[in-house]
């Protein structure tokens, strides 16, 4: 490893004018689209002209010229205790990270990064400023340096979290380390977890959107009787166009008597259950494939996926909140989802395309109260993780009602107010209200009953947790200093019933507690207050 | 469970009675001016469909006009009352505390929240004000803890807000320079 003291402004690989490419075009599209009506009339215009193909060739060039540009405008520098980022053609920007600044890295490395031995270094800030650092095309070399002079994973922060330490050895010099890795593209550190094939399927079958397809598979079950006469039908009217496929439906029509009908029956059922089961255990091999997580020093890391590998590093001070859910499936196979919540851009959503969120798809649950306690210290006897606990405490039951009253009362009467209209105050409306109204109170109620069965919430000295779900089940686990703002709300039927909601915001989510006691609501409140206010930690 | 010896939680500040300072009393006329531009807006919309509708060719469609008609006009009426006397009803429940740690804000009539964001959490806060703010005198401070999208208190006075902006960026700073925040 080179060593970057003085330092000096650096280049990335010339590689990384295709990533600029594909940056700039996708700057370019979402330009497109919020000025598609120009484009649009400017298109109609050049049509009568036959030079306007030339434009795309020139746009291409010009798309190529840009990114070469945008790659030699990119400098970085890396000091002693910050990185120095450089670039822009025309408006110049320079953004200057601190290196306690920042909330986690991200390591993402698609298929043409890892051809070269290439990486793109994504680094997290916390705050509103929009101070992101990206370093596309960096060697893995440079993103590893990067990650141990932040100090991720440092011995010298472990001070902060005594007894959590163990994993490396503190004397081990880092070039062994470099070369054990490059030797066997394995990470030092304790492993806690590596994800096997199966487990992929696993993920892609735990997933509530699969159950969701299955249930409507099952609704369409009856709808096959009609579907080959559908389809004849559908095909009859192209005719000579679609004959083949017409009479391979009339062939398959032939075939479906009566024996032969549940056959086919099944085998669009099976099918598209397949389908369904095929796209949900791909895209699990894709993100996942290989994913490893592993422990460093007082960071976690984790590493996965087929063509684009991404690896995330998150310092466990800096995570906000643990979120630890379990869809149906999941729950079956008694396994868990653990996701660790560094603190969040004010606009991530529109700067991140990376996941900067360290997710762990599939764990069990001695893993998740390691990690938690981990993460936690010696603060975590309170924000209890795992949604069985008999520690949980529920919620007023009067949360039915407000739930109902939201989930059907509303959407009943709205239903029947816009039908008046239409049909005037006959029978018929009277007749459809009715039932549209039924329909509603049931499911509605149904739905909040459940909602109120999973909704649940436990407090300690320093930390809470919230649960909620409707199929799965989800905990949310914080510690109160990492709060940013705390509100209590009250609904008519909470205050009378003297009932109140708390809503505690962290760096990265919301977690919201509806439907509790109002004391026991007012002395959270003031004791999380007390605890942001008073607290000599950081919170990041 | 929720015991902490040093500190008993009786003498824990509570943020229940507390002196809630009122909004700028020009902010209720601000909010119905802007509540009318939209009751205008609605009405010229709906008028506009109705003649549409009841001009065209389509015998049909102009019955079904007018049998629409009287629903919507008393929607519409509905509507205008309460977009424009709901300030009214409105501003006089919302409010603001300062205290020395902490920024609190009360609103809501039916479903009512206070939120209480702590000056040692607040990254940055900003000032605005419309065009309809400015022709009343009025202005919107906002405070941005980190991670979500900030705080807003619609309705101060424009000097009130300077120096409440002033007062907490102070704060703000203190909070920083104050050793215990540090590890």
């Amino acid at each position: 490893m080179k060593p970057s003291e003085p330092a000096d402004w650096r280049r990335i690989s010339p590689f990384a004018v295709v990533f600029f490419v594909g940056k700039t075009t996708r700057n370019l599209v979402r330009g497109y689209v919020q000025l598609v009506a120009t484009f649009g009339a400017l298109a109609v215009l050049i049509r009568g002209t036959p030079y306007a193909a030339l434009l795309i060739p020139l746009a291409l060039l010009v798309i190529v010229a840009i990114a070469g540009l945008r790659f030699w405008s990119f400098r970085f520098r890396i000091e002693e205790d910050r990185i120095v980022i450089r670039q822009g053609i025309l408006k110049r920007t320079s953004v200057d990270l601190p290196f306690h600044r920042i909330q986690g890295i991200n390591v993402e490395r698609n298929p043409v990064d890892r051809l070269l031995g290439l990486v793109t270094v994504s680094l997290d800030t916390a705050g509103s400023e929009t101070t992101e650092g990206e370093l596309p095309c960096v060697s893995r070399e440079l993103a590893e340096e990067l990650r141990r002079r932040i100090g991720f994973g440092d011995q010298g922060r472990s001070d902060e979290r005594p007894g959590v330490a163990e994993g490396t050895v503190p004397g081990v010099p880092d070039i062994d380390r470099d070369r054990a890795r490059r030797k066997g593209d394995r990470a030092p550190g304790r492993v806690l977890l590596r994800l096997s094939a199966g487990d992929m399927f696993r993920i892609g079958l735990g997933r509530d959107n699969i159950l969701f397809a299955m249930m409507l598979i099952a609704a369409a079950w009856r709808r096959p009787r009609e579907l080959p006469y559908r389809l004849a039908e559908t095909f009859g009217f192209s005719e000579d166009l679609v004959r083949p496929a017409l009479e391979t439906a009339e062939a398959t029509l032939a075939r479906t008597d009566a024996l032969g009908e549940g056959t086919f029956t099944g085998g669009i059922v099976l099918s598209a259950l397949a389908a369904v089961v095929a796209v949900g255990v791909g895209t699990a091999f894709l993100r996942y494939f290989r994913f490893t997580l592993w422990r460093e020093g007082t960071a976690y890391r984790s590493r996965g996926g087929l063509l684009t590998q991404n690896e995330v590093v998150v310092e466990t001070a800096k995570v906000q909140q643990l979120t630890l859910s379990q869809d149906m499936l999941l729950r079956m196979l008694h396994r868990f989802r653990l996701r660790m919540h560094p603190a969040a851009d004010a606009d991530a959503s529109e700067h991140h395309d990376v996941p900067r969120v360290l997710e762990v798809p599939l764990l069990e649950a001695p893993l998740a109260q390691e990690m938690r306690a981990s993460v936690f210290g010696e603060e975590g006897e309170g924000p209890i993780l795992l949604p069985k606990s008999d520690d949980f405490r529920t919620v007023s039951p009067l949360y039915i009602q407000a739930l109902a009253l939201r989930l059907a009362v509303v959407p009943a009467m709205a239903g029947a107010i816009l039908l008046l209209p239409v049909t005037g105050l006959t029978k018929v409306w009277a007749t459809f209200a009715g039932t549209w109204a039924a329909i509603w109170i049931v499911c509605g109620g149904l739905t909040a009953l459940q909602r109120w069965r999973r909704q649940g919430y436990v407090y300690g000295n320093d930390g809470m947790a919230g649960r909620s779900g409707f199929v799965g089940r989800r905990v949310d686990a914080f510690l109160y200093r990492k709060a940013q703002s705390v509100a209590l709300k009250r609904s008519p039927i909470e205050r009378r019933n003297g009932l109140a909601t708390l809503e505690v915001e962290l760096a990265s989510d919301t977690v919201t507690v509806p439907y509790i006691d109002q004391g026991v609501a007012r002395r959270l409140r003031d004791y999380i207050l007390y605890t942001v206010e008073a607290s000599r930690r950081r919170w990041h | 469970m929720f015991i902490n010896p040093e500190v008993p939680l009786d003498s824990l500040p509570s943020a229940d009675d507390l002196d809630w300072q009122p909004l700028h009393p020009r902010f209720v006329r601000r909010l119905q001016v802007g509540a009318l531009v939209r009751v205008l807006v609605v009405g010229i919309i709906g008028s506009a469909a109705y003649f549409l509708m009841t001009s065209g060719d389509s015998a049909a469609m102009a019955r079904f006009a007018d049998r629409l008609l009287p629903f919507a006009l008393t929607a519409f009426g509905l509507f205008a009352a309460s977009v424009l006397l709901w300030p009214m009803i409105a501003v006089p429940r919302r409010g603001y505390v300062v205290r020395e740690k902490d920024i609190l804000h009360k609103s809501g009539v039916l479903w009512r929240s206070v939120k209480a964001v702590p000056f040692n959490r607040v990254q940055h806060t900003k000032l605005d004000s419309g065009l309809l703010d400015r022709r009343f005198g009025l202005a919107n401070l906002s405070v941005f803890p980190a991670g979500a999208g900030g705080h807003r208190i619609r309705g101060l006075g424009t000097d009130t807000a300077e120096q409440l902006r002033v007062y907490v960026s102070e704060r703000i700073e203190a909070e920083a320079l104050d050793p215990a925040d540090e590890d």
